[in-house]
């Protein structure tokens, strides 16, 4: 492990390079959560009548804010980063100067954080138009606590799975079989209580639903003792997979 | 003058497969050293554990007084890289590149820009420094590579295979950079399959086949120990080798016959021409002895894939 604040310069250079794709990102960030909130919250929300005496748009802001910071990250680990090695050899370069090959992963995982902090933020202020807002203030401090913990877990798993793609194709086995499923399974849309046993197991193995439970926490302020172990799994986790992908990472660029 | 670099039976092995088969060699400080090889010679493999990104498998190298090493950001902090892959940041302008390759160095930003400014005119890409790397020939972007190779100015410069796809314009003026760089007492490592860029360049090269150094010398000894002065080329059907060889030997060094042509090795080729002109033959040509003949004699002429 060779960390030092030279992530921070591997940090500025993809926010330079941002510069030319704010403008289409930062539409596709406000665009997906508004269909999100449109179709499900007010559409589907309709028929749904109230969940825990709110109407159901209130229910479904917290996970699909997550879930934006989740998606956000994770792609920018998966197809952002696998550009930067594969096609632009820009670790290459990177490597061959004072930054370690540790910091430029850990750089790249720390704006994919960014990006997903910015899709989480997008997603609060549209759905603070629409009128769903946290709790209280500081449970906002909360709740940015939370999409840094989510950002940097799900960078970090796209980042292992990145180590050793082949190429773009194979990243649609992860986004189809681990991270779509995810957001059925970890009460983003609908609650769990209504799972079977084993699947409610099942769903408390996936860490997004520790992070939707959180979320849900800050909106509605009911905090229960619970969320401390869903912190700290989450928390556990991603000190784990940060860890295993900057190793997986490193021997992909180091030969 | 001291070693700037000196490694000791080093060894690079991917897998199965050894790269760089326990080579001993010296650089010295302010010269510029070439390793010379055809494809798969071990030669990107050496130098890439000379400037610290891919870990020794055995042996010792020390750079600068420091052992190589992947984590070894001393070094890194003295050496410029021209690599032999364009790996030019294509979502940045040239600028772009620049000032943020600077920071990777350390480089405070006012001195940052000053350096560019001095290297972008160095180059001679002053008029392209708003442009997308896309905008950039081949020849623009190489340029810029040593532009960004040498924002640290580097004690140590390491070339692998820098004009790799140029025309001969783009091609002298980086060997014409090169030069002034070394004059300006940086030390130069570079590889090449280009037996003329050797020889423009090079103070002392070393020939590389299948990881291992096969000759070290100055150029020119080299091709004088190896070949002779001059070399005459004739182009004649294997059949008729019997005929005219027993006339010609008396004269010649060394020969070799490569497919359709016999090559004669001398110190002096008047006397195997006139041979050749009373003999009545014709498809011939007499030239200077290269380093081109010292490589293809070492490695052989066969194609090497």
């Amino acid at each position: 492990m060779n960390l030092s604040y030279r992530v921070y310069y591997v940090f500025i250079r993809n926010l330079v390079s941002y510069k030319r794709f704010v403008v289409p990102t930062f539409l596709v960030s406000l665009i997906e959560p508004l269909f999100y909130l449109i179709t499900f919250g007010i559409g589907m929300g309709a028929y749904l009548g109230y969940f825990g005496g709110k109407p159901y748009l209130f229910f479904l802001v917290p996970g699909v804010l997550v879930s934006s910071v989740m998606l956000s990250s994770t792609f920018e680990c998966l197809y952002g980063t696998f550009v930067k090695i594969v096609h632009e050899k820009l670790y290459d370069s990177i490597i061959a100067t004072p930054v370690s090959a540790e910091d430029a992963i850990a750089g790249d995982i720390a704006w994919a954080t960014f990006r997903g902090l910015v899709s989480g933020t997008l997603m609060f202020i549209v759905a603070a138009f629409m009128g769903v807002l946290p709790a209280s203030m500081p449970s906002v401090l909360l709740l940015l606590v939370l999409m840094v913990f989510v950002g940097v877990l799900f960078g970090s798993m796209a980042m292992i799975v990145t180590s050793f793609a082949p190429n773009f194709d194979f990243f649609n086995y992860y986004t189809e079989l681990v991270i779509m499923p995810m957001l059925f399974f970890s009460g983003v849309f609908f609650p769990l209580d209504k799972f079977p046993g084993w699947m409610k197991t099942f769903s408390s193995f996936i860490p997004l639903t520790h992070a939707v439970n959180i979320s849900r926490a800050v909106f509605s302020g009911v905090y229960r003792p619970g969320l401390i172990f869903s912190f700290l799994f989450i928390f556990t986790l991603e000190v784990i997979v940060f860890y295993i992908s900057l190793k997986l990472m490193k021997k992909r660029l180091i030969k | 003058m001291k070693p700037i670099v000196a490694a000791k039976d080093l060894v690079k092995k991917y897998g199965e497969l050894t790269a760089v088969d326990g080579i001993s060699f010296e650089i010295r400080e302010g010269e510029c050293f070439g390793f010379l090889g055809p494809n798969g010679a071990g030669k990107t493999s050496t130098i890439k554990m000379i400037h610290c990104v891919s870990p020794l498998t055995s042996g010792t190298l020390i750079v600068n007084g420091l052992p190589a090493h992947i984590n070894n950001r001393a070094l890194k902090m003295i050496t410029g890289v021209v690599p032999q892959e364009i790996t030019l940041d294509t979502g940045l302008t040239v600028y772009e590149n620049l000032i943020v390759f600077a920071n990777f160095f350390d480089i405070p930003k006012r001195e940052a820009k000053t350096r560019i400014a001095d290297l972008l005119k160095f180059v001679e890409l002053e008029h392209k420094r708003k442009s997308k790397i896309d905008e950039l020939s081949t020849g623009m972007k190489r340029r810029l590579l040593i532009a960004k190779a040498l924002l640290n100015h580097p004690k140590l410069i390491v070339a692998d295979e820098p004009t790799t796809g140029l025309d001969p314009q783009a091609k002298h003026l980086i060997w014409q950079r090169l030069r002034q760089l070394k004059n300006q007492g940086a030390t130069l490592i570079l590889t090449t399959q280009y037996m003329e860029e050797a020889q423009q360049l090079c103070d002392r090269v070393v020939i590389m086949h299948r990881g291992k150094i096969l000759r070290e010398g100055v150029p020119s000894k080299l091709v004088e120990d190896e070949i002779g002065r001059e070399v005459v080329e004739i182009r004649i059907p294997k059949e008729e080798d019997e005929k005219i060889m027993s006339h010609l030997l008396p004269f010649s060094c060394g020969h070799e016959r490569v497919g359709d042509t016999l090559y004669f090795y001398c110190q002096d080729g008047q006397h195997l021409m006139k041979k050749l002109i009373e003999l009545n033959m014709h498809n011939y040509l007499n030239r200077p002895a290269s380093l081109e003949d010292v490589f293809l004699k070492l490695t052989g002429r066969g194609l090497i894939e």
